[in-house]
């Protein structure tokens, strides 16, 4: 209790109520802004869009009354920041009248199976090479998988993802190795079914955040080797096996723990592309259904709970850094 | 289906792009027809898994319009009228016969079976006030049916807006259990085909109305079913998150009942199973040519797959195309110059050369060249009146357009040298292929007569909900637009399109605001006429002298694919652009 309070004193308690304060502004700015695009910028009518081609245009006055549209916009936000303070409540949806909240949490199992099991792959992936990499440095086994991060960082998620599924698939693959689009099975319903139908979604996903670290953890590792602690180490007689396990990736890798906080964020905020190729009912699909839909209740909430995820990790990190490094308190 | 334009059915990615040669398409749809015919004969059980992009675009059968939602709700519920997979003319569904018109053709009398019943919770047997009901609530405006104005606005009683509460329609009345009556302020030519939508499916009143006294109603969440089949429920009827979970998946399972000596449809399948959600139409086709789904439901194969299935003679057969009923075309806003002159217009329905633009859609695979407005799936139904295919007024070699005669009528025109010379003329466009590529063929032709032709590219809903269909931000040239029909009766073509009268501040689709008095004479004519072989006669010359007045220049008469996999006998709707008929399609060796 004594240490934790040690930690936890006054500037550290001053320096997370700011950041907490400061993420809420932040949100609020993100869903002006969102409601600002949506509203001031030209996109389709939702009410029209709903009424269909032959609604006349006092129907389409009417559902515009339902669906609140006819109020001043900055009622309409008013309204629509009330309801998520007071009972967070983001609103239901212009095409199908059903909450967004309830459509987002049904989702989010499905984005975090996704995001976690990505990360665990890319980690998994990221660390050793980038080590093995830094280690021997300019080896062929540098050289060629440097090379291969490179081509997997500038091939885009969807190209991937067709190229997995038309490969790999075991439907439309030309090898039937796993389940295809549109397989995802919930943990709950079989957690093997779950694990195969997302096993590529992972691979296509982790590819590369892998690669990106990779290089990370290969740059950072090489700086690290270079300190003088290094030398000091080898110099105690440290066998080099240890200097780099217990010196230098310990040090490397504290960047790649902040990065990863916040793709993490980013991720949990929906895969688009990835849960769109691989047509995952998360909540990446559902924000590109809402865009092409027009429906801004579904937009906004989305878009949200992105900046939600993306926001609290970026805090997370910094309190992490505050307790790492006093200097950032002030 | 239903006020399918392509607006709604561009929706998100599905674009319906393709067709088939003339000669071609007829020997599919024969084939299909024949296929449908033999349907008696196939296996029971099974189920049937369609692929679809998107949702639909309402879940509540009073709200429905679109044509992937009526492929869905036509499985589940039963209106007055429907339509066999190989027909365009509706017959009785819940109805017992067709309707009989008296009164000078304005009181319309309906029979409905007996032995319907509806799905779990409500389990009654179906009477002529819950049909009563239906067609009264798509005027309350929870409800808010995009059509009910249009088709059922000349019910006598009927209110001109959308009520607080379900109104009680006095011109619709209830004789007995099994009767129902229509009262008409005038004679109106397609109220048959009215009585095939959705709206007239029954809904009973006890059970919808704590739905319906909502702001928006969730009856759709709760609905009970008439047909052979049931979105999959709760006991208290819920189907949310259970049989359908919006953008993933519908879920049909047999309705207990229903009863197949009150119907006409065989229903073979156990089950229907909707996927949703599968944006890339080349896995989508793929998976359906691997067997492990069983038809598209929403969007079709992209071009590229197409060819490549037409090439494959192993493949070939699951492809069936029908035509879609309706046209592409490109609009001229009539209602401000330089386009509010005839002769201007008409050098423009010379230059374009229309061979390209249905280049920029993917060939001849996609459709026969449109000259007119009513495509040649309507057959003596109009079609033959206007002149059938020999009807072109803006003839040029291989409809690469004729350059000279425009010119001609620019001089005709005034303009010197046949070049036109003006302000800028302005275009709202898709801002993605194919309809950006035919704009940009638009553009280029209409350049070699001396326009200079703005665009501004915006995505296709925004197209239409934000330029296009509202007059006011209306652009000179809307070149992406087009129109199916709700059903095959050439006024739903040509109607709400193309009279003066059905110009609206919003939601207009009446693009080229074409306001003449002698089309709008001829159209007001040929909306009263009940008796078929006049209407078609007078439809068909209104589509000649909208066609002349050059407001609008057609340029495809487009064609659907519908791709089966092999487990399947397949069976398309023709009234519905091809949309699979999972009612009649069975699953082999099950």
């Amino acid at each position: 209790m004594g240490a934790i309070g040690s930690v936890l004193s006054s500037s550290m308690l001053l320096y997370i109520v700011r950041r907490i304060l400061w993420g809420a502004f932040l949100l609020v700015v993100v869903s002006a802004l969102t409601f600002l695009i949506f509203t001031v910028f030209p996109s389709a009518d939702p009410a029209a869009l709903r009424a269909g081609r032959q609604a006349t245009p006092e129907l389409i006055a009417q559902i515009r009354h339902n669906l609140g549209l006819d109020k001043p916009l900055y009622v309409q936000y008013w309204l629509f920041a009330k309801g998520i303070v007071l009972h967070f409540d983001l609103g239901y949806s212009y095409q199908n009248s059903v909450s967004v909240r309830s459509q987002i949490f049904t989702r989010l199992p499905v984005t975090l199976s996704l995001t976690a099991g990505a990360f665990v792959i890319w980690m998994i992936v990221a660390i050793p090479i980038g080590v093995i990499s830094a280690i021997r440095r300019r080896s062929l086994l540098d050289r060629a998988t440097m090379g291969a991060a490179l081509v997997a960082i500038s091939a885009p998620v969807y190209f991937l993802g067709l190229v997995a599924l038309f490969l790999f698939s075991n439907d439309i693959g030309v090898i039937h190795l796993l389940p295809g689009a549109g397989s995802y099975t919930p943990l709950s319903e079989s957690p093997w079914r779950w694990f195969t139908s997302l096993l590529m979604p992972w691979c296509v996903l982790a590819a590369a955040f892998a690669a990106f670290y990779a290089r990370m953890v290969r740059g950072n590792l090489i700086d690290t080797m270079g300190e003088d602690y290094i030398r000091t180490a080898r110099a105690k007689g440290l066998s080099e096996r240890r200097v780099v396990g217990r010196h230098g990736l310990r040090a490397a890798l504290t960047p790649v723990v902040t990065m990863a906080g916040l793709d993490i964020g980013i991720l949990l905020g929906g895969a688009i592309l990835t849960e769109t190729v691989f047509n995952i009912p998360g909540i990446g699909r559902y924000a590109y259904d809402s865009i092409i839909n027009s429906d801004l209740p579904a937009i906004e909430g989305t878009v949200l709970f992105g900046a939600f995820f993306i926001i609290a990790a970026n805090i997370f990190v910094d309190i992490l850094y505050a307790f790492l490094d006093p200097r950032v308190r002030y | 289906m239903s006020a399918l334009t392509w607006a709604r059915r561009d929706r998100g990615v599905g674009r319906r792009r393709i067709a088939v040669t003339a000669a071609l398409l007829t020997v599919i749809v024969t084939a299909v027809g024949a296929a449908a015919a033999t349907a008696g004969g196939r296996q029971a059980g099974g189920r049937i898994t369609v692929l679809s992009a998107g949702d639909v675009d309402h879940i509540d059968p009073g709200q429905a319009y679109y044509s992937f939602t009526y492929e869905i709700s036509y499985a589940t519920q039963r209106p007055l009228l429907s339509y066999r997979p190989n027909s365009i003319n509706a017959i009785p569904d819940l109805a017992s016969a067709m309707p009989k018109y008296s009164n000078g053709n304005k009181t319309v009398t309906v029979h409905i079976r007996p032995g319907v019943r509806f799905s779990p919770p409500v389990n009654r047997e179906v009477t002529s006030a819950d049909v009563k009901y239906a067609i009264e609530r798509g005027f309350a405006s929870s409800v808010a049916n995009g059509y009910a104005g249009a088709y059922f606005g000349d019910v006598v009683g009927a209110p001109a807006k959308a009520t607080k509460g379900v109104p009680d329609i006095k011109g619709i009345r209830t004789p007995n259990k099994r009767t129902i009556v229509f009262e008409l302020k005038r004679p109106d030519g397609i109220f048959t085909g009215s009585l095939g939508l959705l709206m007239t499916a029954p809904v009973p009143r006890e059970y919808a109305t704590k739905y319906d006294s909502e702001t928006t109603s969730t009856y759709g969440m709760h609905q009970v079913s008439t047909g052979p089949y049931m979105i999959r429920n709760d006991a208290s009827g819920n189907i949310n998150g259970i049989g359908y979970k919006p953008g993933q998946l519908i879920d049909l399972v047999r309705n207990p009942n229903w009863s197949a000596k009150t119907s006409w449809r065989p229903a073979h399948a156990d089950e229907v199973l909707f996927k949703e959600g599968y944006q890339d139409p080349t896995v989508m086709t793929r998976t359906i040519l691997s067997g492990s789904a069983d038809v598209n439901g929403d969007s079709p194969p992209p071009p590229a797959e197409l060819r490549s299935i037409m090439s494959d003679s192993s493949e070939r057969g699951q492809l069936h195309f029908t035509p879609s009923g309706g046209s592409r075309y490109i609009a001229l806003n009539t209602s401000k110059p330089p386009f509010d002159k005839l002769q201007v217009r008409q050098a423009v329905a010379y230059v374009l050369d229309r061979n390209a633009m249905r280049l920029t859609r993917g060939g001849a695979i996609d459709g026969r060249i449109a000259t007119h407005f009513l495509d040649p799936s309507f057959k003596n139904q109009g079609f033959a009146q206007a002149g059938g295919l020999g009807f072109d007024p803006f003839p040029s070699a291989g409809f690469r357009g004729n350059v000279a005669k425009a010119k001609a009528l620019l001089r005709k025109a005034g303009f010197a040298n046949g070049m036109y010379k003006g302000p800028q003329v302005t275009m709202v466009a898709d801002n993605s292929p194919p309809g950006s590529n035919t704009a940009q063929v638009v553009a280029a032709d209409m350049a070699k007569i001396g326009f200079d032709v703005k665009t501004i590219s915006v995505t296709h809903s925004t197209m239409y909900t934000k330029y296009c269909n509202v007059p006011k931000n209306e652009p000179n040239i809307c070149p992406n637009v087009g129109w199916l029909p709700d059903f095959h009766e050439p006024q739903a073509v040509l109607n709400v399109t193309f009279a003066g009268n059905r110009i609206t501040p919003v939601n207009n689709s009446n693009w080229p605001l074409l306001n003449d008095p002698r089309i709008n004479a001829a159209i007001a004519r040929a909306t009263t006429i009940v008796a078929p072989n006049a209407r078609w006669a007078a439809w068909g010359k209104v589509d000649k002298m909208v066609t002349q007045s050059a407001a609008a220049v057609p340029w495809i008469w487009e064609n659907f694919p519908t791709l089966y996999s092999k487990h399947v006998t397949p069976a398309s709707e023709l009234w519905n652009s091809g949309a699979p008929d999972v009612t009649f399609m069975s699953v082999s060796g099950s």
